[in-house]
């Protein structure tokens, strides 16, 4: 080369270098100092492709935002959960393209505290879809697609930073972008994958049934995580196997989700994840993606009910104080009882069952089984057929009752055990029956003239069903009676899932019948009854008075509702009934001429003055008028904690045994009043005779569906329940802890 | 079913003693003793109730619960010192970009400002952990409230959560409203739209100023119910 291109070559090989940096540089800038990757201390965020056949309509054209998180620091899932806030992407594109919604990899929850999120850690690539258009026509000389992202999100540990960022990135329009063909794969596979069958979700009280068909063989019988869309709906930090349940039947897997009891939304479907809480290496799909539809009825704000507040504020002091974890689980919202507390509770029903045959309710139908037994000493298969057949209608009518009250529970009514002998038809209805079994004890009629000979015959070849009735009989008495175990029980069966619930219900009326379904198989039991002879018809005629006696203490219950003229009312109407069925056992004209005209004073009776028996008392007459023992209300408990004084409250009913029992007894006693003098307690008394709605709600904060309920609240600690038969010695020593 | 092999005096007298002996099983179950299997049968009774869950947030219309806090003054303050006066319950934490948000854009401190015209209680409370990295002694509390012209009836300091816990407060901030029967009648969010840019604030529908206006009016809180946005709230993990 001569010397005069030597000395050109530099300068021109510089300005070379220079023009084409300043083009690389051009071209590498288009719209600003915007790059695909920005570092923050807590992430670092990229903007990815993924073109694998350049930009054209009908190809695969993705893009990302890649967030590399510092290790303990997340982002946020579509529903970010109690707190955070989702990523957010606003793109900038030209015209012919568009952007879709971001296709969310499944996210982890993550627990903070008693609150939970939902969100990422680690890598993650949210992906977006762009549809390329038939029109989209690039810019001349163009050789790349343009893509700007403006893209905030929020990052937290333990504290959060609210961080954004723009982001440019070119893919090129022909020729293959799929350096993040990884990424992108590793993505998709984290995408919950669409199921054919939408599912069905229902509202069962303060829970969500949530039932999904058509997940794969590979799915089933295995662990799912749940992951609702829609946020504010349900208690995220619900823990599996102790807050929310899950079950496998067959390929449909179900799902009992408790609802936040704040929650701000009411929707008609519900768009949801699960995903496998275990996942093998590798494992594609992992989750599953549905939009069910939800029925059932919303619980609706409740109206301004008491709730116990002072138990509220003394049980949040005692956790405070003993340090324990709030359960944040509330009352009573269904909550299924692990394997060992329910088999502990399944063993309490038995037990009360067994227990309530001692109450007085039970024992007049007691009495008449042990006249059947007796009568059919040397019967074995008889008395095993019988007991089986008592068996199942105890069992039977009480799982009716329970699933009854469950559906009530469902339709939000506010229900208690009792609620039978709270209308005073109910009582009316019951008294007239039992006055009709006394009659007949007694000898006054007849069962075989009465009934038609097809009857009779029915009831001869059918001896079961009497016993099957007796046994429905037996749980219609004992109802009211709550003794010790079947009040904790029933209290702890209204907080339990459906078949929870009715499992207890089931066990209760084995334990009531256990007596009879013994006596039934061991023939020692049998053989042990006393042989039958003339004694019986004694024995006949004195079990009527134990029926009279029931009859006697139903018109005094009657009488609290209906006050003294319904009882009146309901004794004239018994007396008229006696007359008839006696009327009606004689035979020939006599029948005809006197059945007839008691019939019809019967009818003058009933309707002169048989409403008396469902109108209701007047209040004054129902509310204690003792001075010591003043009207329970909810805002007087409150204001009386809140003044420093211990309160004692006793919730009673006028057709619960057990209440006037302890009423009579223990809480007349001069010693036990003085003591509550002496330590400035103040008493005070919830009348549940007409189910009074508040106390229903009062009750079922302490744990309680029955009555009676004895609790002692003294300030600065959690409201103290005595036993159901009051014992002095019980009491004082409660007192003496003030 | 008789044999008839047996005289009058043999049945009479084996039923008199059946007799006799049901009539003592009977006595048997004299009080005494039925107390006895009573007592010992409650003392397992009661270990079911043990088992029993605590309480729950309480959802709007139920009545809010009680509680018991000390002040950044060190003066204390119950909820039902307030009765007869509409309350409304902010959960706060300085250190959270949320809060700061409509601290430092003038938002909250106006919402108190408002609120306090009427002659509404603000109760500022701060549920964040003492072993938090933004926990902040009530001297600091109080000193960035006056800071940020904050005017809070009192702001109560919660470390242990318990009223945040009883309220179910999920984020700072998270309003609540309670009426002056002491139902509760908003829980949720501050504003509309949740993000943490001062700029939103106002095209924001600001929940509590509405739910305000409507009680005073005599008409039901419409949006009762909202999104609570924000940092969670750092409560001691037990």
């Amino acid at each position: 080369m001569n010397t005069f291109a030597r000395r050109l070559l530099a300068p021109f090989l510089f300005l070379m270098t220079a023009g084409y940096a300043a083009l690389a540089l051009a071209q590498a800038l288009p719209g600003g100092p915007a790059q695909p990757v920005l570092t923050t201390p807590h992430v670092r965020a990229e903007l990815v492709a993924y073109a694998p056949q350049g930009v054209a309509p009908g190809q695969p054209l993705w893009v990302g935002l890649q967030i590399q998180h510092q290790p303990e620091w997340h982002t946020y899932w579509k529903n970010a959960g109690d707190s955070g806030l989702p990523t957010e992407m606003h793109w900038t594109l030209p015209p012919g393209i568009d952007a879709g919604d971001i296709d969310w990899p499944v996210p982890h929850k993550i627990p903070v505290g008693s609150l939970a999120n939902y969100g990422y850690e680690g890598t993650v690539l949210l992906p977006v879809p762009l549809t390329v258009s038939p029109d989209y026509r690039p810019a001349p000389l163009a050789r790349s697609l343009p893509v700007r992202l403006q893209a905030s999100w929020l990052v937290c540990r333990l504290e959060c930073i609210p961080e954004e960022g723009t982001f440019t990135l070119d893919i090129p329009l022909n020729g293959s972008l799929a350096l993040s063909a990884d990424a992108f794969q590793a993505a998709f596979d984290a995408r919950p994958a669409p199921l054919p069958d939408a599912g069905a979700v229902t509202v069962e009280g303060d829970r969500l049934q949530v039932r999904l068909g058509g997940l794969p063989a590979e799915a089933q019988g295995r662990m799912l995580e749940f992951f609702p869309e829609t946020g504010e709906l349900i208690r995220n930090a619900a823990v599996s196997g102790r807050d929310w349940t899950q079950s496998w039947q067959g390929a449909t897997w179900t799902a009992s989700v408790p609802l936040d009891p704040q929650r701000a939304v009411s929707p008609s479907s519900l768009p949801l994840v699960v995903a496998l809480a275990e996942p093998r290496t590798g494992e594609v799909p992992r989750a599953w993606r549905v939009d069910a539809p939800i029925s059932g009825t919303w619980p609706g704000p409740a109206a301004a009910r008491a709730q116990v507040s002072p138990a509220l504020q003394a049980a949040l002091a005692e956790n405070s104080a003993a340090g324990g974890p709030v359960a944040g689980a509330p009352v009573p919202t269904t909550m299924p009882l692990a394997g060992a507390s329910f088999a502990l509770a399944l063993a309490g029903a038995l037990i009360g069952g067994l227990l309530l045959n001692l109450m007085p309710c039970v024992f007049p139908v007691l009495a008449i089984k042990v006249l059947g037994i007796a009568r059919q000493a040397q019967d074995h298969h008889g008395h095993r057929r019988a007991a089986l057949a008592y068996s199942g209608g105890v069992v039977l009518s009480l799982l009716a009752l329970g699933a009854a009250m469950l559906a009530l529970r469902a339709a939000g009514a506010q229900l208690g055990w009792g609620f039978q002998l709270q209308s005073p038809a109910v009582v009316a209805a019951l008294a007239a029956l039992f006055t009709l079994i006394g009659l007949n004890l007694a000898g006054v009629f007849g069962v075989g003239r009465l009934a038609p000979d097809a009857v009779l015959n029915l009831q001869a070849r059918r001896p079961l069903v009497n016993d099957f009735l007796s046994g429905v009989l037996a749980v219609v008495v004992a109802s009211p009676c709550t003794a010790p175990f079947m009040g904790a029980s029933l209290g702890l069966a209204v907080t339990l899932p459906s078949a929870q619930a009715l499992l207890l219900f089931a066990v209760l009326g084995l334990g009531l019948a256990l007596p009879y379904l013994l006596a039934g198989f061991v023939p020692a039991l049998a053989r042990a009854l006393p042989r039958p002879g003339p004694w019986m018809e004694t024995l006949q005629r004195l079990l009527a008075f134990p029926m009279f006696a029931t009859v006697a203490w139903l018109v005094w219950v009657l009488g609290q509702q209906a006050g003294i003229d319904g009882a009146g009312a309901l004794l004239a109407l018994l007396v008229c009934l006696a007359a008839l069925v006696w009327a009606f056992s004689l035979a020939g004209r006599a029948r005809l001429i006197i059945g007839g005209a008691v019939a019809a004073i019967t009818l003058a009776v009933a309707g002169a003055i048989g409403g008396n028996i469902v109108r209701e008392a007047p209040a004054a007459a129902v509310a204690s008028a003792d001075a010591r023992w003043q009207p329970w209300s909810e805002g007087r408990v409150a204001e009386l904690a809140a003044q420093g004084r211990p309160v004692f409250v006793d919730f009673t009913a006028a057709w619960c045994v057990t209440c006037q029992y302890n009423k009579k007894t223990v809480l007349s006693d001069p010693e036990v009043l003085a003591e509550f003098d002496a330590k400035r307690v103040v008493t005070l008394r919830a009348d549940w005779t007409r189910r009074d709605p508040a106390i229903t709600a009062a009750l079922a904060a302490l744990g309680r569906s029955g009555v009676p309920v004895y609790a002692l609240h003294m300030p600065g600690q959690a409201p103290r329940i005595m036993s159901e038969i009051l014992s002095k010695n019980e009491l004082s020593a409660a007192l003496a802890r003030l | 079913m008789e044999t008839g092999k047996k005289d009058m005096s043999t049945v009479s007298s084996s039923a008199t003693r059946s007799l006799r002996a049901a009539r003592r099983a009977r006595a048997a179950l004299t009080r005494a003793s039925r107390r006895a299997i009573m007592t010992a049968a409650v003392a397992l009774g009661a270990t079911l109730l043990a088992g029993s869950p605590a309480h729950a947030a309480p959802a709007i219309g139920q009545k809010a619960p009680d509680f018991v806090a000390t002040d950044t003054q060190g003066q204390q303050h119950r909820l039902s010192d307030f009765a007869g006066k509409f309350v409304v319950l902010e959960w706060t934490n300085p250190g959270c970009p949320f809060v700061q948000k409509h601290y430092d854009s003038g938002n909250m401190p106006a919402t108190q400002k408002a609120a306090a015209s009427r002659g509404v209680v603000w109760l500022a409370i701060n549920s964040t952990e003492r072993a938090a990295s933004d926990f902040m002694q009530p001297a600091a509390m109080a000193a960035w409230m006056q800071e940020r012209k904050g005017v809070p009836t009192a702001i109560l300091m919660d470390p242990d959560g318990t009223i945040g816990q009883a309220y179910g407060a999920r984020t700072t901030p998270h309003m609540y409203i309670i009426d002056p029967k002491g139902v509760l009648v908003y829980a949720g969010g501050i504003d509309s739209i949740a993000s943490a840019r001062q700029e939103d604030i106002k095209t924001a529908t600001n929940y509590v100023n509405q739910a305000l206006a409507e009680a005073f009016g005599g008409k039901p809180v419409s949006a009762a119910s909202t999104r609570a946005y924000g940092c969670s709230v750092k409560y001691k993990s037990s």
